[in-house]
């Protein structure tokens, strides 16, 4: 059976145009997606029950104690993490949010370690930004600052920028002008019509350079700033300021380089100094498919878009404090759910050294670089695939994806349903 | 004895060779009679078809460009080594050189041009940016080019199982669109060019 109009549960673009073929409980093919897309629907790596370890190795056992014994552990903690989120859908968000409320739990997301800094940049200065059909549709400069699309939003180009036809521009690579920087050439530079190579650690002074000259200061620019030519900044510049209509994207090159919220910060500002000669707007490129979602939903319940601790009892935010890998590198604290994410491929060394000390469970279909460091593993659906749910694209359109088929796993909502109904018993009213 | 320098001076200041030397004549070059000449235009219409650019051996030597009164080839003399190849590869005879358009007109012989395209399905990460850029794609499928939704199986360039794949590499006109806009460099175009009968073409 072909289905359409599938959703795509990988990167944050989120394609909702993919025609899946379906046989029983087995995806066949995948077509529109891109190579990601089709690992994410055609991969069968799943794990087949949860598991718990017994000191010599791994155990299966069931469900119901794979639960109860979560519980258990949560209820004993003093200061348990539930982390990641960006990988579930919505509704399963949510319900893990009263679930830390419940605990008095510190809950994170994973733009802690992503996009964390724009959030504290947007929370200072605004963000003007957009949708992908804006983009799409009228954009004729198009920047992409420290991120490489090809590898990790493979088809964000071909359907919502560069490549794609819009509304205003019917010969859309023609028309539209591309302009890449990062500090490598990568795939996405060698289609470039501008290529800007960066000193590491450079991006906030040439920002500031591109600021200047957008201001009309020419002639206080340096001959090279941060490793870029004056003549290459006054051409991207002009380039800038020719656009009707200009969309800047950047990603964790931005974000996560010396400077960090400050990087993007002066983005946000170039924007802004771009808006008073002709129209600009700036996104971040963000990661996991419902990592948006997740910042949404903290958002709603809490005030605050991440790192979330209930320990006093109300919702307190303070990066740098309350962030996941601050907490774990303190050895702060004694128990930690992930959930949708792999810190243990992606946080340091020590706070992956504390998860694997401290008691950690992980609820997720395929076992990865956190179950090593985990003592109980809980598969679930995939959203996606055999679950279904809302989740929220890179631009903060909220898109309910769909399920294929109906499989044997429990979904991410009915675990953790069941997880807070026992933890709920257990606190008593 | 005499300085070495005198009998020098008397070699070079010879009148018959200061003659020779500042008055040189050698033979001016002349076509000759059975070599044709370079490609002169008929007064057809050129359609813009670019055949004779990629038909050529010789680069730089052919252009084709906009003139106020339409599109017109223009051969650099100085690249051109009058192959001829692009008189036989224009479809509307735009061209002409020697004996080549009579002769291809009683042998009924002209090029077949058919193109290749290679996917390399090691690089290729699916993106769809050839798919969605292909000028053949966008007009069989005009939801394509807006976004790299494929609603028919008829297109030339379509992305399925993660990769680019070739569905009609017959509609190719060779334009290397995709080839030129692979981030990856994953996608190759190449032209193959046959002389071929009429009759075997069109039966
Ligand atoms: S670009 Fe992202 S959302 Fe779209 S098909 Fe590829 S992995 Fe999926």
């Amino acid at each position: 059976m072909k289905i359409e109009d599938v959703v795509c549960t990988f990167c944050g673009c989120l394609c909702d145009d993919l025609v899946v073929e379906v046989d029983g409980r087995r995806v066949v093919s995948v077509e529109n997606g891109c190579t990601l897309a089709n690992e994410k629907f055609m991969g069968d790596h799943r794990l087949q029950s949860p598991i718990r370890r017994n000191g010599k190795g791994w155990e299966h056992i069931s469900y119901d104690d794979a639960i109860r014994e979560t519980a258990e552990i949560l209820c004993d903690a003093d200061r348990p993490i539930l982390y990641g989120w960006s990988g579930t859908h919505g509704e399963a968000q949510s319900i893990g949010i009263h679930l830390a409320e419940l605990l008095g739990a510190l809950v994170d997301n994973t733009s802690t370690v992503c996009h964390g800094p724009s959030i504290l940049a947007i929370q200072e200065v605004g963000h003007p930004g957009c949708t992908l059909g804006q983009v799409k549709n009228r954009a004729d400069v198009v920047v992409y600052w420290g991120t490489n699309p090809i590898d990790a939003h493979p088809r964000h180009m071909s359907r919502y920028t560069t490549f794609a036809d819009g509304f205003f521009l019917k010969e859309a690579f023609r028309d539209r002008r591309l302009i890449v920087v990062d500090v490598r050439k990568t795939e996405s530079a060698n289609i470039a019509d501008e290529f800007i190579t960066i000193e590491p650690g450079g991006d906030y002074a040439v920002l500031s350079a591109l600021r200047a000259i957008v201001r009309g200061k020419r002639e206080i620019i340096p001959p090279s700033v941060s490793g870029v030519s004056r003549e290459q900044l006054f051409r991207v510049a002009d380039l800038l300021l020719s656009a009707k209509f200009g969309a800047i994207f950047f990603g964790l090159g931005l974000t996560m380089s010396p400077g960090k919220y400050k990087n993007v910060r002066n983005a946000i500002e170039l924007t802004e100094e771009l808006s008073r000669h002709t129209k600009y707007t700036i996104s971040p490129m963000r990661g996991h498919w419902n990592v948006y979602g997740s910042n949404e939903v903290f958002t709603w319940i809490t005030g605050y878009p991440y790192a979330v601790d209930f320990a006093r009892g109300i919702a307190f935010y303070n990066p740098g404090e309350t962030t996941s890998v601050d907490v774990l590198r303190r050895k702060e604290c004694d128990a930690c759910l992930v959930v949708g994410s792999d810190p243990g491929a992606h946080f340091p060394k020590a706070c992956a050294e504390h998860l694997a000390r401290i008691p950690t469970i992980q609820i997720d279909p395929h076992t990865n670089a956190t179950t090593h460091l985990s003592r109980i593993q809980i598969p679930v659906a995939v959203t996606g695939i055999d679950a279904e749910g809302t989740a929220y694209r890179m631009d903060g359109v909220p898109i309910r994806t769909r399920m294929l088929f109906k499989g044997e796993y429990p979904s991410d909502t009915e675990i953790l349903e069941r997880l807070y109904t026992l933890v709920k018993e257990a606190k008593g009213p | 004895m005499s300085l070495p320098i005198i009998p020098y001076l008397q070699e070079i200041a010879r009148l018959e060779w200061l003659h020779k030397f500042f008055f040189v004549r050698t033979a001016p070059l002349v076509t000759p009679s059975y070599s044709r000449g370079f490609p002169e235009l008929t007064n057809k219409t050129c359609t813009h078809a670019l055949f004779c650019m990629m038909a050529c051996p010789a680069p730089g030597a052919i252009d084709v460009i906009k003139t106020p009164d339409g599109w017109e080839p223009r051969i650099h003399k100085g690249h051109c080594i009058r192959c001829g190849l692009c008189v036989e590869a224009c479809p509307n005879g735009v061209l002409t050189s020697g004996r080549i358009l009579e002769s291809m007109f009683n042998d009924s012989t002209r090029l077949s041009f058919s193109f290749r395209i290679d996917v390399d399905t090691n690089l290729c990460m699916g993106c769809g940016n050839c798919a969605v850029a292909c000028p053949v794609n966008k007009l069989i499928d005009t939801q394509m080019a807006y976004g790299g939704r494929a609603s028919t199986d008829q297109l030339l360039l379509k992305v399925s199982d993660g990769k680019c794949h070739v569905l009609h590499a017959e509609l190719c006109t060779g334009c290397k669109t995709c080839e030129n806009h692979c981030p990856n460099e994953a996608i190759r175009v190449s032209r193959l060019l046959e002389a071929v009968q009429i009759a075997e073409v069109e039966p």
